[in-house]
């Protein structure tokens, strides 16, 4: 039941905001972030409450299921496991920051701002939490809309545009998944007489192979279009810059990584036959992503939008690993779920604290402010270093394990991939170089960053850090879960033949991925 | 007495009809129809069809060559602009062709039509009667027969609120 | 004709005697207020003694049936003309034409549509068509003085004439076939036959241009933008939703009594009017700058729509139909609904630059536009998805990939100018633009409450659905047998 409060709160709340809004701006902030503040605690009550360390006959936390539609087997499930937990976290700590990060940059419409700030939120919550794909469904359009109304309305010059094209790009590909969603739910009704959409009851369902393929490719759309992998990616640029800085935060820290968890969540355990089969495809595909994305981002001169092209690059490393079945690599894209969004998210912060003070975000016109603003330096280098990938931050852990990972799985495109980190460490040490160092530009004198500005930075820096000098508790609440999707691939039941290491010369490897699965656990222990 | 009946009035069918086409005066036209329709209600009578006799003298007859007329009289045709209308070549090649098509057509199709057989077992004198419709409307088919007056009353509401001249209008 | 027979035939009853009365007060004395009273509360009693017809199937033969699909139908439709009543009385007062005879016409026409999905013979059905059709005349062109009025009533009148013929026709090349008139004779007849006769094929082939340009359908369709631009907006939100709806409901109950769904040539036909609904409708749409207009062609599109899950042509096809209709009529009620609401003495408010920065300015009436343009589109928290989502169902359930996936490819081509519309309202406007004065801006209550409840029940079946399919579900069990 706390879990569908959670989404409660957060939607009464942004109403609460509106209304508020209309009275006083400063109201609106306030329900905002103590809304989002209260979730934020729930959900560390949750881990407190939940230690990893019982070991427990599920690694379900909780399951809250009412009936909703009973006449189609729709009801309203949640369910919390270490992998949601961590992503709410993640959402919730993202979320006050954005909030904190409008404070001053928002000064029309906050109350309406704010609704559409916690709905995202709220849609963001249920994707992660809800185990029925109807549900899933619902949430995965509802944080649509007030994400383009964020856009649409406090965004940059081109902001009609950018709104316009994220819009249809995840409307269109969400539809191909509400069909495959729908063929899942006839055919699993059709083999067992039950027809439901629950996530459970669904698992396991057995398909006519002429027909998973294409189911998975519904589900694949809407997932790879939200990550986003190169061929689709092309709406990420214009949204990523043109909204406005708590936009961009949201964006690249929590809607990317709803794809990412919609692969690991749905893709991997429903379709594991079809999956495997699309595998190479795939890992082909984040290899692109990732050095087509840096190649890119080194080439912008609009801040924001490379920075988005940096999250092309990373959400590449997610796909990489997604699709290498090992828990290595598990493992390895669920810390880059959540270094991505820390490092990314403040690298965005920073962008709209520079907005702030420039009132552009051309790069071409910065440079050399160390010594004018020396703080919000040393804050953009270290979120530049953890983007780059410098070990001791979140973000080394992550491409390290995701790349040890799918080495297993397939050599040829990891060692392409790991190319992909020197041209990270290029663009990074660009922005850096870029915008801090160099002949001084700055026309007229620049203030450092406010307590309110440091507040927000102190945080993520610790995250940050936090995550790459320690990230055993968080690898422990992820391990049950990253099991459980992986559950399909142990079984003795999987083809020994699978065309795509086979093609590509590499170890058996089923053989490999077992024996790696259970030196992996010691490994990280 | 039936049958010489019948070839009386067949004449005077064919003969206003054609007397339509060829009369240039087009009242003179006009009143040649009306003796058609006419004489063609005397073959319903023949038939033992009164109903439709009277309803086609009332609807066709009545109201809708007094119509014709109307409309000929405002536009005011007459033998001068009859004639000073020319004729293409095209149009009466046309005019042929399209008229023998039809001709073909029906030759067609009424050569293999089976004419029903009479049967004076079953026959029932009584059934194209008013009596019998009037009967039949009042119960089998009073439903519809009522709609239809409801389809009567929207179609007067209609015309008469948007024929209305209001106080202040400027068209016409 | 039996007693028992008006007992069930009430709620039309009501409608005739209440356009009498109508009628009579008029003539004693014109009284805007009186007859908008009575109007209402003529709906309200129909619905009332519909209540008491629920899970009844009583046949009046040959004409009538009275049973689920029939009274969920009539449901909606009285519904439906209560909302457009009550937004019409704003939309009116300030008008100076006589406003009276409206409701009367509101009534006669509510009451052909009625006749039309109860009617399960030709006879009856082709009356129900022309209340329903010489009703409309009138009312699109109600307003005489408007600029485009003449022209969509004269449009309506001619297309609708040569509709009817060819109704007419293929009803007569029917009865010259099967020698009956009436749905389920017609349904016997063709279980004795094996092959569909080919003057039977072409009396269903005429009926269907009579029924298409009702239902507003490709290649039926060139009427609507016209019509839908020069009618009042009430009246375009009645022809949006009770018209069509009842020719819908008339559809279903056709091709299930006689059972035509077997037939694959016919079946083809549908498919192809509708996906090219579908696509005819939003393409066009797409470039349009008045409102009115966008709407019209989205309702081509949504009626193709429709036909996705009328081809299904199984239980779950119905429901879904059902379903859909009534999500469909809240929100075209209250898309049509905004438009009357924001319209002055001068025009209607139909073009795009009238919804410039609508949010900033007003509220509450965008938040509701918005809502409905969201649930044309099929967005969660809306009716619209949940219907949207129906349809998929039944599409997908039975295998037709390509009308599935058409709709998919469709929805996201709609979504681009209901966002277009959307983004208009949400737009900030640079200069302070100058007002177009609106007559009552305090609202009247009776339009203002309307679009309350519209948006509330939108989102209350977007969210909740499980009445309502539990309702569609009890009313077609007594319907559908045969299924």
């Amino acid at each position: 039941m706390i879990l569908a409060w959670l989404i409660i709160l957060l939607m009464v709340g942004g109403i609460l905001a509106w209304i508020a809004g209309r009275f006083n701006a400063n109201f609106a902030r306030w329900i905002a972030l103590l809304t989002t503040l209260a979730s934020f605690l729930i959900s560390i009550s949750l881990w407190l409450n939940n230690p990893t360390t019982t070991v427990k006959a599920t690694n379900w936390m909780m399951r809250y299921e009412v009936p909703w539609v009973p006449q189609w087997g729709v009801s309203f499930s949640l369910a919390l496991d270490g992998l949601s937990l961590l992503m709410l976290l993640l959402t919730f700590f993202l979320g006050l920051l954005s909030i904190l990060v409008s404070w001053r940059e928002i000064k029309t419409k906050v109350g309406f701002f704010h609704f559409n700030i916690l709905w995202v939120l709220a849609g963001i919550s249920g994707v992660f939490l809800t185990m029925d794909l109807f549900l899933f469904y619902f949430f995965w359009e509802v944080m649509l809309i007030p994400m383009y109304f964020l856009i649409g309305i406090w965004g940059h010059a081109n902001r009609m545009y950018a709104a316009y094209k994220f819009f249809i790009f995840t409307q269109a590909s969400g539809l191909l998944m509400l069909l495959s969603i729908l063929g899942l739910y006839f055919i699993h009704g059709s083999n067992t007489g039950s027809y439901t959409f629950n996530y459970f009851d669904l698992l396991g369902t057995t398909f006519p192979p002429a027909i998973g393929p294409w189911l998975m490719a519904g589900f694949l759309m809407a997932f790879l279009v939200k990550l986003p992998v190169v061929p689709f990616h092309s709406w990420l640029p214009d949204a990523h810059s043109e909204a406005p800085t708590a936009g961009s935060v949201i964006l690249a820290g929590l809607l990317l990584k709803t794809g990412a968890y919609g692969l690991l969540r749905f893709v991997i355990p429903l379709f594991p036959e079809a999956a495997q089969a699309f595998a190479p495809w795939a890992m082909l595909l984040g290899v692109v992503g990732i050095l087509y994305g840096a190649i890119l981002a080194f080439s912008q001169t609009d801040l924001k939008r490379l920075i988005a092209y940096t999250s092309v690059s990373h959400m590449g490393f997610v796909i990489l690993g997604v699709f290498s079945f090992n828990e290595w690599a598990f493992q390895g894209v669920v810390m880059q779920m959540i270094t991505h969004g820390i490092s990314t998210g403040a690298l965005f912060i920073m962008a709209g604290f520079l907005y702030e003070r420039l009132h552009t975000r051309d790069i071409r016109q910065m440079g050399g402010f160390w010594p004018a603003i020396p703080r919000m330096g040393v804050f953009a280098s270290i979120f530049a270093m953890a983007s780059l990938g410098l070990p001791g931050l979140g973000n080394f852990i992550a491409e390290f394990l995701t790349l040890v990972g799918s080495w297993q799985a397939n050599n040829l495109l990891t060692i392409f991939a790991t190319i992909g980190l020197v041209a990270a460490t290029a663009y990074s040490l660009r922005i850096l170089q870029k915008v801090f160092l160099g002949k001084n530009k700055a026309e007229h004198p620049l203030t450092d960053l406010s307590l309110r500005e440091m507040s927000i930075a102190l945080p993520l820096v610790v995250a940050i850090l936090w995550l790459g000098l320690y990230p055993q508790p968080v690898l422990d609440r992820a391990k049950p879960s990253v099991d459980e999707q992986l559950e399909a691939y142990k079984k003795p039941t999987i083809k020994p033949e699978i065309p795509a290491q086979v093609t590509l010369q590499t170890l058996p490897a089923d053989t490999v991925r077992l024996l790696n699965t259970k030196g992996g656990i010691h490994a990280l222990k | 007495m039936t049958g010489s009946l019948f070839y009386f009035l067949t004449f005077l069918t064919l003969f206003a009809a054609l007397g339509v086409v060829f009369s240039k005066n087009p009242v003179y036209s006009v009143l040649f129809l009306i003796l058609t329709f006419f004489s063609l209600s005397g073959h319903y009578i023949l038939l033992n069809a009164q109903f439709v006799a009277a309803v086609n003298i009332i609807v066709y007859a009545g109201a809708i060559m007094v119509l014709f007329l109307f409309v000929i009289m405002f536009l005011n045709l007459n033998m001068d602009t009859e004639q000073a209308q020319k004729k293409s070549v095209l149009t009466k090649v046309a005019g042929a062709i399209s008229g023998g098509l039809l001709l073909v057509i029906m030759i067609a199709v009424l050569k293999d039509a089976e004419v029903g057989s009479y049967d004076p077992e079953n026959f029932d004198s009584q059934i194209g009667l008013v009596e019998n419709l009037g009967h039949l409307l009042f119960t089998k088919y009073l439903l519809p027969f009522e709609l239809a007056s409801v389809l009567f009353l929207v179609a007067m509401v209609g015309a008469v609120m948007l024929g209305k001249k209001e106080t202040q209008q400027r068209h016409f | 004709m039996r007693l028992s027979d008006l007992y069930f035939l009430m709620p039309l009853l009501i409608l005739v005697g209440a356009a009498t009365l109508n009628m009579l007060v008029v003539a004693v004395k014109r009284n805007h207020k009186v007859i908008f009273g009575i109007t209402i509360v003529a709906h309200l009693v129909a619905v009332f003694t519909l209540l008491q017809l629920n899970g009844s199937s009583y046949q009046i033969p040959p004409f009538f049936v009275m049973d689920g699909w029939g009274i969920f139908n009539l449901g909606l439709i009285l519904l439906t003309s209560l909302f457009v009543t009550l937004l019409s009385y704003a939309y009116f007062e300030q008008r100076e034409e006589r406003k009276e005879e409206y409701y009367l016409l509101l009534i006669l026409a509510t009451l052909g549509a009625c006749v039309l999905v109860i009617s399960q013979h030709f006879m009856a059905l082709f009356l129900g068509l022309e209340i329903l059709s010489v009703a409309l005349y009138s009312l699109i062109a109600y307003l005489r003085t408007r600029e485009r009025s003449d022209e969509a009533g004269i449009k309506y009148l001619i297309l609708a004439a040569l509709s009817s013929a060819f109704l007419l026709f293929g009803m007569a090349l029917v009865y010259a076939v099967t020698g009956t008139m009436s749905f389920p004779e017609i349904g016997v007849y063709l279980q004795s036959v094996s092959e569909l006769p080919l003057l039977l094929l072409t009396g269903f082939g005429l009926m269907i241009v009579g029924i298409g340009f009702k239902l507003g359908i490709v290649p039926f369709h060139m009427w609507a933008p016209d019509v839908y631009e020069g009618a009042p907006a009430p009246v375009t939100a009645f022809i949006a939703t009770v018209s069509k709806g009842g020719m819908m409901g008339l559809l279903i109950r056709f091709f299930s009594q006689a059972d035509a769904y077997r037939y694959a040539n016919l079946m083809l036909i549908f498919t192809i009017i509708a996906i090219a609904s579908m696509l005819a409708g939003n393409l066009l749409a797409l470039r349009q700058k008045n409102i009115k207009r966008l709407l019209a062609y989205s309702s081509i599109a949504h009626l193709g729509y429709i036909l996705v899950a009328f081809l299904a042509g199984n239980r779950l096809g119905v429901e879904a139909v059902s379903f859909y209709l009534v999500a469909y009529f809240i929100t075209s009620l209250g898309a049509f609904g905004v438009v009357a609401l924001l319209s002055d003495t001068e025009r209607d408010a139909d073009q795009l630059e009238d919804y410039r920065g609508l949010f900033w300015r007003r509220p509450a009436t965008a938040a509701v536009f918005t809502a409905m343009l969201l649930s044309l589109a099929g967005i969660p928290l809306t009716a619209g998805f949940v219907g949207k989502f129906y349809i998929l169902a039944s599409g997908v359930n039975t295998q037709q990939w390509l009308l599935v996936l058409m709709l998919v490819l469709n929805s996201v081509i709609g979504l681009y100018y209901y966002i277009k519309v959307i983004a208009a309202m949400f737009a900030q406007t640079k200069s302070v633009q100058e007002r177009r004065k609106v007559l009552h801006p305090a609202l009247s209550f009776a339009s203002g409450g309307a679009m309350a409840i519209l948006g509330l029940l939108l989102i209350w079946i977007g969210v909740y659905p499980t009445s309502l399919v539990q309702l569609i579900r009890g009313l077609l069990a007594t319907f559908m047998t045969t299924f």
